[in-house]
């Protein structure tokens, strides 16, 4: 037991992570962004050559990723995102630019960082055993705090800093927040780049335990749009929520139905499904028409 | 106004895109060799190092002066077509080749591929070499596929047998992603683990492939204490995170897999608890490579900067495809007469030392001989090199 | 007869003379004959298309046809297989499993509105998929595979379609039938459009809650309009697990839903043939763009990107614009 919900615990923050960056983009610009998982993938190359292949500094590595992701993001939003939303006469036509994009970055993925799985040594070495009955290595552990720090720097961000205001009044409510002066384009920008440095910045965090591999960015996308419904649409506090939900219910599901083989993971969907159905908006979003 | 440059340039683009890229070769008569597999998104690295060998020994041959198919000499051209691991895709690259009046084609990779691609084949005169181990594939009434490597259900009472006789393995563990062919690959491999007197204590743990903690999936398996843990049908991007977290979880055991893997990724992302993995390859480990699999490995290594292990199997379609045309050369329009050759043919291998011969083969599994003879190599992971654990060889 | 009337079939006319005889003599005297699957792929995935539009037309994101087509070939290929009955008839009933299902799973679901939806059909691809993975019926992982062609259809005795495996040249054969069954989808799409089921999806699209105030009833309306989309899927299906003559859970899967969404997009959520020129479009742009090789997916990538740049409305959108400036 103790097992299952330290797993949770871990599976939970990286989902946490990877699900803010999404439901914040969503939030401001209410755009499903299919090409998260693929902005998570180059966070994650990113940190293997700076990491990997040059040996520089791990904290170092995770930066660069960051900062590569930051101004992709912001590049994306500038000259794609931004002039379609504006001249698209429903908001979901973004989900074919998005779509897109998505296959764009794979197949600059695929060119640049090449078709294999990649991975970069560990970071700590070592296993943390309490008697048998939790078992998890050390580089989790500090990923898995690395992770929680970062979604709480990123929540005290978002409340006490100018930027985090000015993001907040835009997510609720775009036209007022215009009329209070927020400059609604520029935030939109700034926005989008920092939901896109979240993706980098847990690409690179998870890069050291689960390597990374051009494969991983469309699955990850539609994880992450999961943790959003289950933890409601654009809301931050959900996508935490969601995020150790679906962590969660992962660890417990694999846990308790493993003895019935192939059909586990079939029950977990349709456990979600009626979840959603039951309780469309998730548990702490508003309803969305 | 700027709405028209945009226009230009994507008619400009457009424009590019539909000029042919032919590479400008020799003026040997060109011999189109053709690839339908996956070599974009997450299964890329399968089809990747299938078309990438076949373009390293095309690349060699033509160098060479091309190769020599009864009287005329040819220089040899792959045509490669992405199916993007869709069977709708690979039908329609079945049909790129047969619209290109291709014969021989490699691939697809995938169980649902392959077998979408027959009725295509058959109806277009086409021989095929899927890396896929339905035996419907191969056995009649189909007769164009080709079963381009070992298959599971072969390698796989092999390996046990081994690790039985070998290292007193008594219980063994199967675990498989929720998808077509890990799944038949992993039924297959209890059948035939069961045959030889082995308890599975764990036959029925899956995992989402883009499962990026396996922790929860493997505990419960972990459990049973197996004495084997086979990840049937394993990716070469899973493989590292399963061996990593079976051993962090204190696994103690003996982990093998009937897929061929390659070892700078297990380097990479498993390290040293890679120690110990059994794999299937082709013939690159140092003890049995040839001289002209070295060099293949070097040219390889030259043209995309870096190898992939599981190139050392895959290698192979082509050579068997060019060997068997050059044995009887009006095969080149005529895949019956390829099929009659087939069954009688026999050469050096030229990528393995010592006597082994090219032949095909496959008479105890599919009842006629639609298989080629890749050497069963199996490899074990020593301290980021692959070294060969034994070599066997397939009926 | 208005102008208007008389250009729309004269349209009607050009378009069906085009797909079932220019093109096959086109296609006859370039040789290209490959051609004909990559057209009747087109002709069939715009079909399932269709049905996707056609959620969108009530203002819902259908992320879930790829589940539809999947439970589509499945029956056909169950019934073609296991019962032995011809595939003629299991076309339709493909069709109507798959509308069966989805009104019993769109009791619950239709409910839901904008992600909420989509997410939920998103997964629902999966489930599927998981699903036919796990039942015994489906043959689980192995797939059914060697289902026949499909046999001769006659009513009295008389032979409406002959036997597939007779024909000399069966592609054309699953042309001629793709681009019927297209036909067919789209003059029904057409008609629903115009008729007053559309116009009450229209005032649905618009503002559900005033709709039902007006007396719409909308519960009843959008499972309708669920199923019928859905029996697109299934058909749609049905005809390609014909054609693969084999069926896996990995024959439709997430990515196919994903697919028939923008087909919808990139066609043009506002118009009936949006999804028809948005399968063309993006399905036949990828075969077009294979002597690319390995830039095949950033060229068309790029080139989608760009196209969504111009036409952030769609392709047909582009007569739209047309029809503006005249005006103004």
């Amino acid at each position: 037991m103790e097992q299952v919900v330290a797993n949770g615990i871990y599976l939970g923050s990286q989902y946490a992570m990877i699900a803010l960056g999404l439901t914040l983009i969503f939030a401001l610009m209410n755009v499903l962004n299919f090409a998260h998982g693929q902005m998570y993938v180059i966070g994650g190359f990113v940190t293997y050559t700076f990491y990997g292949q040059f040996q520089m500094p791990f904290l170092l590595a995770l930066l660069m990723s960051c900062l590569t992701l930051t101004v992709l993001g912001a590049l994306i939003e500038k000259f794609l995102f931004g002039p379609v939303i504006r001249r698209s006469a429903r908001e979901e036509s973004t989900m074919l630019l998005a779509a897109g994009i998505a296959f764009l970055l794979d197949a600059i993925i695929l060119l640049v960082f090449g078709e294999k799985q990649r991975g970069v040594p560990k970071i700590v070495d070592g296993v943390f055993n309490w008697d048998f009955r939790i078992i998890m290595p050390y580089d989790r552990i500090l990923i898995c705090a690395l992770a929680i720090l970062s979604i709480v720097a990123f929540i005290t961000f978002m409340q006490f800093s100018r930027t985090g205001r000015a993001l907040r009044a835009l997510a609720q409510d775009r036209d007022a927040a215009q009329l209070m002066g927020v400059n609604v384009n520029r935030y939109s920008m700034i926005g989008f780049a920092l939901g896109a440095m979240l993706a980098g910045l847990v690409g690179g965090l998870l890069v050291t335990i689960t390597g990374v591999n051009l494969g991983m960015g469309g699955p990850t996308s539609i994880k992450a749009f999961l943790m959003v419904m289950i933890g409601g649409a654009g809301v931050i506090s959900g996508a935490i929520v969601g995020g150790f939900i679906l962590g969660m219910l992962e660890a417990v599901g694999l846990a308790v139905l493993s003895q019935y083989g192939d059909i586990t993971y079939l029950v977990i969907f349709v456990a979600l499904m009626i979840f959603l159905t039951i309780r469309p908006q998730g548990l702490m979003g508003k309803p969305w028409g | 106004m700027k709405r028209r440059n945009l226009f230009t340039t994507m008619a400009a683009a457009l424009a590019l895109a539909t000029v042919p890229a032919t590479a400008a070769l020799a003026d040997n008569p060109v011999l189109k060799i053709g690839f339908v597999g996956v070599t974009s998104g997450p299964a890329a690295a399968w089809g990747i190092s299938n078309q990438r060998s076949m373009e390293t020994r095309a690349a060699w041959l033509n160098e060479i002066g091309g190769y020599k198919i009864g009287d005329v000499t040819y220089d040899i051209e792959i045509v490669s077509f992405d199916d993007q691991k869709d069977p709708k895709r690979a039908i329609a690259g079945m049909e790129k080749m047969a619209q290109e009046g291709i014969h021989y084609v490699v691939g697809p990779n995938v169980d649902d591929g392959a077998a979408a691609v027959r009725p295509v084949a058959e109806a277009n005169g086409i021989i095929y070499f899927p890396y896929a181990f339905p035996k419907a594939l191969y056995t009649a009434p189909a007769s164009n596929a080709v079963l381009g490597m070992v298959a599971n259900y072969q390698s796989g009472p092999a390996i046990y047998k081994y690790l039985k006789e070998e290292k007193g393995v008594k219980t063994v563990a199967f675990i498989a992603a929720n998808e077509s062919d890990p799944l038949s690959q992993r039924d297959s491999g209890l059948v035939a683990a069961e045959a030889l007197g082995l308890e599975a204590v764990s036959a029925n743990v899956t995992y989402q492939v883009d499962t990026t903690d396996f922790t929860p999936v493997l505990t419960p398996v972990i459990r049973t204490r197996p004495d084997l843990l086979v990840l049937s049908g394993v990716t070469p991007a899973n493989a590292p995170q399963l061996i990593r977290s079976a051993r962090e979880l204190g696994f103690q055991g003996l982990i093998s897999t009937e897929t061929a893997q390659d070892a700078q990724v297990l380097r990479e992302s498993a390290g040293d608890l890679a120690n110990g993995f059994i794999s299937v390859g082709g013939a690159s480990t140092p003890e049995i490579a040839s001289d002209m699999m070295k060099e293949f490995v070097a040219r390889y290594t030259e043209m995309f900067g870096e190898y992939n292990d599981e190139s050392n199997t895959k290698v192979y379609a082509l050579e068997y495809i060019l060997a068997t045309l050059a044995e009887n050369p009006a095969a080149i329009n005529d895949v019956e007469a390829f099929k009659q050759t087939m069954d009688t043919f026999e050469v050096p291998n030229p990528y393995m030392k010592g006597d082994a011969v090219m032949r095909y083969v496959g008479m105890s599994s599919f009842g006629q001989r639609r298989q080629v003879a890749v050497p069963l190599v199996v490899n074990v992971f020593q301290d980021g090199e692959f070294e060969t654990l034994f070599v066997a060889e397939v009926d | 007869m208005s102008r208007a009337a008389i250009y729309r079939l004269l349209a009607v006319a050009v378009f069906l003379v085009a797909i079932f005889w220019f093109i096959p003599f086109l296609i006859d005297v370039t040789g290209r004959w490959n051609f004909y699957y990559t057209l009747t792929s087109v002709a069939l995935l715009s079909v399932a298309s269709a049905g996707v539009w056609l959620t969108f037309y009530i203002g819902r994101i259908n992320i879930g046809q790829g589940a539809f087509a999947l439970i589509g070939a499945y029956v056909s290929a169950i019934l073609v297989t296991k019962a032995g009955i011809s595939f003629w008839y299991s076309l339709p009933l493909a069709g109507l499993f798959a509308g069966l299902v989805a009104v019993l799973i769109g009791l619950p679901i239709l409910r839901l509105k904008g992600v909420y939806f989509a997410m939920i059909t998103l997964v629902l691809t999966e489930v599927v998929r998981l699903a036919a993975l796990a039942l015994p019926i489906t043959n689980g992982a192995k797939g059914i595979v060697s289902i026949p062609l499909p046999s001769e259809l006659s009513v009295f005795d008389i032979t409406i379609i002959p036997d597939f495996s007779t024909i000399e040249n069966p592609k054309l054969a699953f042309y001629y039938t793709a681009c019927a069954l297209m036909v067919i989808c789209f003059a029904a799409m057409y008609r629903i459009v115009n008729s007053r089921l559309g116009q009450l999806c229209r005032s649905m699209q618009q503002n559900e809650e005033l709709a039902a105030s007006v007396g719409v009833n909308i519960a009843y309306l959008r499972v309708i309009v669920f199923a019928i989309s859905s029996f697109l899927g299934g058909v749609g299906g049905a005809m390609f697990g014909a054609i693969a003559q084999s069926v896996y859970p990995s024959s439709f899967v997430v990515k196919d839903s994903i697919d028939f969404m923008l087909n919808c997009f990139l066609g043009g959520l506002g118009y009936v043939f949006g999804p028809m020129l948005g399968t063309l479009t993006l399905y036949f742009g990828w075969d077009l763009l294979f002597e690319l090789g390995k830039y095949q997916l950033l060229v068309y990538s790029s080139v989608l990107i760009l196209l969504i740049l111009v036409l952030p409305n769609g392709l047909l959108s582009i007569r739209l614009n047309r029809f503006r400036r005249l005006r103004s």
